[in-house]
């Protein structure tokens, strides 16, 4: 439990902190910064209840996306503002960094694991923010 | 608003720039696309072609039968998200297409959207957090969390002084995860207590192209496949830069200890 509020913490912290680094305006740091808290939260709970990694994460990614949407549209700014910071939780930094350590270690079945949880994971990604486009697309018409 | 062949030349030149602009900041390749395309329309032209990749954007403009303009422009610098700047082009961009600017008036304003930046304080203090917190998110001590931090710093820094180089971005992810990889192994190794894993991981997530990557992915997800797959082979070559330079520092400080 202590883990799980450590995390949804410094989600918040590292999308903060990306919004920052990204120059993003001062009032909508927090709003911006909750998306990453909504993003690990819906990986968390997805995880929890599907046990499957890569489902979670799209699932995670599109709420994010959705959250993000809808900000932009009440506020009239572009969604990336807010679609970015939120994402960044998810990107996957720790089995990229074991899937180089076990590299050098010379533990090839580790690395070929952490790779291929490192790409899916990434696709994960995309493939969540693509759906939200696909489906707002549906909802246009041609021009 | 009907303009004379010279002023075509000079609309042209605003919408390359503003393309630039955009992406330099960090665009999508669709948005950049879709903007130009509205601008352009907003300005009097009957039809818009608009290609845009990261390196390179062709634009072809027709205001009446037969007086069609065309012009590209090289992007060469593949610069970071700045939602700074992202913000107030997409502000100029709406108002242009409800009633268009004078041309000197949107010159005017382009070159003042290229000339502020985000203050360096926020870029700062960003690294700092993201390293910090990504180093206690992944399992860290609070201890680790502040060694994190204080090297976030020292890659901010490294970064701001590379970036006035003309240095490729290849050279530049494998020459600062080598530095990086070095200091954290000779830290780690003097301070016990901290653990080198979580230290990295907190700072690797300022490095790694995972935005730009997942960017890629979901370009050609979504239809931009050439765009997309330029992108993703540049990520991956970054990418492994990176493990590249890191290995080496792993390496280095496994053979001293």
């Amino acid at each position: 439990m202590k883990e799980i509020v450590t995390q949804l913490i410094t989600a918040f912290l590292g999308s903060l902190g990306f919004a920052l680094l990204f120059g993003l305006r001062r009032r909508y740091l927090f709003v911006s910064s909750l998306g990453g808290v909504i993003a690990w939260g819906v990986y968390l709970i997805m995880l929890a209840w599907t046990d499957v990694g890569f489902l979670s994460c799209l699932a995670a990614a599109a709420v994010a996306v959705v959250y993000a949407e809808l900000l932009a549209h009440g506020l009239k700014t572009p969604a990336t503002l807010f679609v970015i910071p939120a994402i960044l939780p998810l990107v996957p930094g720790s089995s990229l960094y074991y899937a180089m350590s076990s590299a050098v270690r010379g533990d090839l079945l580790s690395t070929r694991d952490y790779g291929a949880q490192t790409l899916a994971y990434a696709l994960a990604i995309a493939a969540g923010i693509s759906l939200v486009t696909a489906v707002r697309q549906l909802r246009a018409k041609k021009p | 608003m009907k303009l004379t062949r010279k002023q075509q030349s000079a609309l042209l030149d605003c919408m390359l720039e503003m393309g630039d602009l955009l992406l330099d900041s960090g665009a999508e390749v669709s948005r950049v696309e879709d903007t130009l395309t509205r601008m352009g329309k907003a300005y009097g032209a009957r039809r818009m072609d608009v290609f845009v990749i990261t390196s390179i954007i062709i634009m072809t403009m027709e205001f009446a039968e037969g007086e069609g303009m065309t012009e590209s422009r090289r992007i060469q610098t593949a610069g970071e998200t700045d939602f700074y700047r992202l913000e107030k082009l997409n502000a100029l961009s709406r108002r242009c297409s409800v009633t268009p600017l004078p041309l000197p008036d949107l010159r005017k304003e382009l070159d003042r959207v290229a000339a502020g930046q985000k203050p360096f304080s926020m870029r700062f203090w960003g690294s700092v957090l993201v390293g910090g917190s990504f180093a206690l998110f992944f399992g860290g001590t609070v201890w680790d969390g502040l060694a994190a931090a204080a090297f976030a710093a020292v890659i901010c820094l490294l970064q701001q002084w590379l970036g006035r180089t003309q240095i490729n971005t290849a050279a530049f992810n494998l020459l600062i995860s080598l530095a990086v990889g070095l200091c954290v192994g000779v830290v780690t190794g003097l301070i016990p207590a901290l653990h080198m894993d979580k230290i990295l991981i907190g700072d690797i997530m300022l490095l790694i192209p995972g935005l730009a990557m997942t960017n890629a992915v979901r370009n050609m997800l979504v239809g931009n496949t050439i765009s997309g797959a330029v992108r993703l082979a540049e990520t991956l070559i970054w990418a492994a830069a990176l493990a590249g330079g890191f290995m080496v520092a792993m390496l280095i400080v496994q053979a001293v200890h």
